[in-house]
């Protein structure tokens, strides 16, 4: 059997093994089925090791579009067209995988108080809506089907919904039903590009074939002498075959009277972006985090906004490099806007949760804004930012969660002292919150610097470059603001009476935070041997096929 | 082309040969007969009828199944040789909806047994109407003469005025039962009005001849008021069948005031119905164009049937935002899917053979997935309601804790109707999609994007519903349920679930049935049409 088949599906052979358990033993079952996945993807080390600047150049490829551990059976087949079941992972799926399994792993682990919560009834409707939506992340990550790829996408949304409306707070009507709208909204946009995407290769292999006199056109990366003969979902192909992409850039293709690719690029952006979320489409997520119990927040700050600029990297860019040249100024200051207006919402929030959830924002535009400029630096660290808040936002929405346990509030300015009462709580928490800061040694510098030089090396085929950078950097500035003042306030200064007999991080605690922990301190030192040596060979090859195809259409 | 039969049904008198095709409409009858003729010995009692029911569902679904058979295998494509001409078409789609609303009318008479048998007096009144709008039904979607059309019509609409206002003594039904009747009424003498326009235009009743008379008056640009007037006309009957908006006022009085068993009857079966209709009607506006350029004449046409659709489905799924009764918020529903397969007849001015076949068959495949959706929810809804005494979206609050085995399918049935995947109703939706995406025409983008904004709209709606089951509770005691009735809408969503999975054995299927659509009623020669060899070739 594949192993990504294996690793997608695991979660849900755990589901369906919670329906036959006793109600004592489900959450036991939920866990060890996530500590499996996370163990068996692990396994997935072996293929990328030794892929590094002086390792194993087959490791990913000369080209965009080297895979491992492929399966591909069709699965829905037309008169002219395949839908196929078609996994597969490259330097760019493979680390949002592990980030998947692992914050899989611990928020099932979080969830273990499951009977202590205020809302504690239909433990087992949760653990299987939890692994379920597990598989509908992890298949995201490695679905190369565009349509395999919408089903996995849409496949979260149901559990999602529920995760939230059930078990949340007391808002949580609201906040799932806004999730469902706004998330639904980018993925209808994302469905009729699809369509319209299947057509329009169609169109272009017909006139090739045409042309050439053959049956059909050969395809653009696989080596097997596979010729193409019709319209096609398959991500990579759309993105590496040659006469679809100048199909799809040519300034004479239009879609209802529209330029194709840059129209498609957007309602594609739209639908991605959404789930970033960048601003303007951020308002969902300060609603749906903080209703949302501490193992959902986890999930959704950790894997669900990740696919966003997953979505950018594996479907945008490569099949759209036209519409992100024509896009890349309005992208670049939709970053930026993010970046600053989420710092500025973050300073002003009374709420812990909400202050993290809007700090997420502000992080997620930096993804944005060094994939909008282009560059091997600003891709690199946007790639490392998704990963580096992957590690650090749960990290930080577990220590919210740990202690409103306690408090059962979340109001920054009725703490303080904290540190005084909880000593390992306190300093799990500032490694947490320091790593957001983006202190340097620790992850959240890394993506944050990445990103500010790729956009300051844009400036020579960017004029807006440079002063987006210095605004962008001052974003920082806002971040170790804010979150030097939530520290000052929640953590450090005289102890408080209301809080003096609550016990420190329990062992369990203790353990779901130490990894994270770890990881924040690791990325931050070994950036290289921890993200970059997995991920910058897919990147520059992405980066480099968008340049050629510009360069092509020009 | 291998046509075994060309008999005409008035110059040869048709032999057993013949009747073979029509046996399940005649064992329709025959059935209805029994069930006027038996109770003189047996007595009125719901038990004897409903056998009596069921054996005539029992025959009639073995003979339909026979008469597919011969469709599809044996390239037998009916009685007529010019699908335009005769009075009757038998073939793969009036066959393989035949097989289709026979099933439908097994699960209707089994929600009826479960809801209605135990406390009914009038037992085999309500099955010869209900069979009797069964007959018409199977008798719309196998005409293609206006004067057959409007009696099968008039077949299909009469039992069902009647059956809607069946409980006597309820206000609500007999209120919904006249504004059906009068509303039915209006339509029906427009369409009647349309009808002796186009005769009189065309001095035929066979509507290939008028598709004929269109498309050469389209040709030279006459553009005659008459005509389009006529045809106007003639769609609003359809377009009544169908609730199309803006004649779908009837729909959910209907639909809120009847009995659930005729409500989900009326849903699925009467609208399918006219939707195969109206695309036997349009397949035969096809086929008499001369070139697949010449497609471009019949775009006027496309683009009615396609606004049509585009403002069905919104304005369905925006009339079912507030309302309370969830029988009344289905009806709006059934409205805004109407409107989906509406787009799926939209497609038929494709310039290519495929084109056409791919919009038949997502709306057959539609038409086989919403009736899995509807009777599932409409069974819930009628398990809720025999138990509650109101179908108030209020009576389904808490039900995941007080049925698990309603509330789960229900949900299913709900999302499905959505369109979200992991369910069949997105994989409905998809296939029409691609059929509009391969148009790759203005109309076609349109309606694809109109679609999948509705899809948006309709969440919100459906999860009202799915909001009262599983995150509201205001303590109800636990529902009680007949199993019989479990087992229905526990099929259904199982078979929601296995028709996204598996979404290929159905659609080959009626891609099978499609084709031989193409070769009946597309590929008679007939001398002045020289269009029917291009489809030969394409076969």
């Amino acid at each position: 059997m594949n192993i990504l088949t294996l690793i997608v599906f695991l979660p849900t052979l755990g589901a369906l093994l919670c329906l036959f358990v006793p109600k004592s033993q489900v959450r036991a079952v939920a866990l060890a089925a996530s500590f499996l996945t996370f163990i068996v993807s692990l396994s997935l080390f072996g293929t990328f090791f030794g892929g590094g600047p002086e390792g194993d150049p087959d490791v990913f490829g000369a080209d965009y579009g080297t895979l491992h551990h492929i399966t591909r059976t069709p699965w829905i087949v037309g008169n002219s067209f395949t839908i196929e079941y078609y996994l597969g992972i490259d330097g760019l799926g493979f680390p949002l995988l592990i980030l998947t399994t692992l914050i899989g792993f611990l928020s099932c682990w979080a969830s273990w108080n499951f009977d202590s919560w205020k809302i504690n009834k239909g433990v087992r409707a949760y653990f299987i809506l939890f692994l379920l939506l597990e598989t509908g992340m992890l298949g995201v990550f490695v679905a190369l089907d565009f349509f395999l790829f919408y089903i996995f996408w849409e496949v979260m949304l149901l559990p999602m919904y529920f995760l939230i409306g059930v078990w949340g707070g007391p808002r949580r009507e609201y906040a799932a039903i806004k999730f469902f709208l706004f998330t639904l909204a980018g993925s209808v946009l994302m469905l009729v590009a699809i369509v319209a995407m299947y057509f329009y290769s169609d169109a272009a292999i017909a006139a090739e074939a045409a042309r050439l006199g053959t049956e059909g056109i050969a395809s653009g990366y696989r080596g097997d002498g596979t010729v193409i003969s019709n319209g096609t979902f398959d991500l990579i192909e759309l993105a590496m075959n040659p006469t679809i992409q100048a199909y799809f850039g040519a300034k004479t293709t239009l879609f209802l009277g529209i330029r194709f690719a840059p129209l498609m690029f957007i309602a594609l952006f739209i639908g991605f972006a959404i789930k970033l979320p960048s601003v303007p489409f951020h308002t969902w997520l300060p609603d749906a985090h903080v209703e949302a119990p501490t193992p959902i927040s986890m999930i959704l700050a950790g894997v669900l906004l990740k696919m966003g600029g997953y979505g950018f990297l594996r479907v945008c860019y490569p099949i759209f490099p036209a519409g992100a040249e024509v896009w890349a100024y309005t992208l670049a200051m939709v970053g930026v806007v993010s970046i600053i207006y989420g710092a500025l919402c973050a300073m002003a929030q009374t709420d812990f949760k909400k202050l993290v959830a809007y700090s997420s924002i502000s992080h997620m535009g930096y993804v944005l804004l060094g994939i909008a400029v282009m560059t091997t630096a600003g891709i690199q660290g946007a790639m490392f930012q998704m990963l580096a808040h992957g590690i650090s936002s749960p990290m930080c929405f577990f220590l919210v969660g740990v202690i409103y346990d306690r408090a059962h509030h979340r109001e920054i300015n009725r703490f303080g002292g904290l540190w005084l009462t909880m000593p390992r709580y306190g300093t799990l928490a500032t490694i947490g919150f320091f790593a957001s800061l983006g202190l340097p040694a620790l992850c959240g510098f890394i993506g944050e610097v990445w990103v500010l030089l790729g956009t300051f090396d844009a400036g020579t085929k960017f004029a807006w470059a440079y002063p987006t950078a210095i605004v962008a950097a001052f974003g920082v500035v806002l971040t170790a603001g804010y979150i030097l003042w939530l520290i000052r306030r929640v953590y450090l200064g005289k102890e408080r009476e209301e809080y003096k007999g609550y016990t420190d991080a329990t062992g369990r605690e203790t353990m779901i935070l130490i990894p994270m922990a770890i990881l924040c301190i690791a990325m931050g030192i070994l950036p290289a041997q921890t993200v970059f040596n997995f991920t910058n060979g897919t990147l520059d090859n992405i980066l480099t096929h968008v340049s050629q195809t510009i360069a092509m259409l020009m | 082309m291998n046509l075994l039969m060309q008999a005409n049904l008035w110059a040869n008198i048709p032999v057993g040969e013949h009747l073979a095709f029509f046996s399940p409409m005649i064992t329709l009858v025959c059935t209805m007969l029994a069930i006027v003729a038996c109770p003189i010995v047996l007595g009125r009692g719901s038990r004897t009828t409903a056998g009596i029911a069921l054996l005539g569902i029992i025959a009639t679904f073995i003979l339909a199944l026979r008469v597919l058979h011969a469709t599809t295998t044996n390239g037998v494509s009916g009685l007529s040789t010019d699908p335009g001409a005769g009075l009757f078409i038998v073939d793969g789609l009036s066959a393989f909806f035949q097989v289709l609303l026979i099933i439908f009318l097994a699960g209707v008479t089994w929600l009826w047994w479960l809801g209605s048998s135990a406390n009914e007096r009038n037992a085999p009144e309500f099955f010869i109407l209900l069979f009797g709008s069964a007959l018409g039904m199977s008798m719309m979607v196998s005409s293609a003469n206006l004067l057959m059309i409007v009696v099968a019509m008039e077949t299909a609409s009469l039992p069902s005025y009647a059956i809607v206002g069946f409980d006597k003594r309820d206000r609500l039904g007999a209120e919904a039962s006249l504004k059906y009747m009068v509303f039915g009424a209006i339509c029906a003498a427009i369409m009647l009005y349309g009808a002796s326009l186009l005769y009189g235009l065309t001095g035929s009743l066979s509507v290939a001849d008028i598709a004929r008379f269109t498309v050469a008056n389209l040709a030279t640009g006459e553009h005659h008021l008459l005509l389009a007037l006529g045809l106007l006309c003639f769609l609003v009957g359809i377009a009544f069948k169908v609730s199309a908006v803006p004649f779908h006022f009837w729909c959910p009085d209907a639909f809120q005031g009847a009995k659930i068993e005729v409500t989900t009857w009326l849903s699925v079966a009467s609208k399918a119905a006219g939707l195969v209709l109206l695309l036997r009607l349009t397949m035969i506006f096809c086929s008499v164009v001369g070139s697949p350029a010449d497609m471009s004449l019949i775009q006027p046409l496309a683009w009615t049937i396609a606004i049509l659709a585009a403002v069905t489905c919104t304005v369905g799924n925006f009339s079912a935002y507030k309302q309370k009764s969830v029988k009344r918020m289905l009806a709006y529903s059934s409205i805004a899917h109407a409107g989906y397969m509406l787009m799926a007849v939209a497609v038929f001015a494709h310039p290519a053979v495929e084109g056409h076949q791919a919009g038949m068959v997502a709306l057959l495949v539609y038409i086989v997935i919403y009736l899995f959706m509807n009777l599932g929810a409409f069974g819930v809804t009628a398990m809720i309601v025999w138990d509650t005494g109101n179908d108030d979206i209020k009576s389904f609050s808490g039900l995941m804790r007080r049925a698990p085995f309603l509330a789960v399918p229900m949900i299913i049935c709900l999302v499905s109707l959505v369109g979200l995947p992991p369910l069949a109703g997105f994989i409905g939706k998809w296939w029409i999609l691609l059929a509009l995406g391969s148009l790759d025409s203005t109309l076609g983008w349109f309606l694809v994007i109109v679609a999948v904004l509705n899809t948006l709209i309709s969440l919100y709606y459906y999860m009202r519903v799915v909001v009262q089951m599983t995150l509201r509770d205001e303590g109800d005691p636990a529902v009680q349920s007949p199993f019989g009735g479990l087992a229905l809408v526990n099929i259904c969503a199982l078979m929601l679930l296995i028709l996204f999975f598996r979404a290929h054995p159905l659609k080959t299927t009626t891609d099978r049935f499609a084709r031989t659509l193409n070769v009946a009623s597309l590929t008679t020669p007939s001398p002045d049409n020289a269009v029917a060899s291009r489809f030969i070739e394409a076969d």
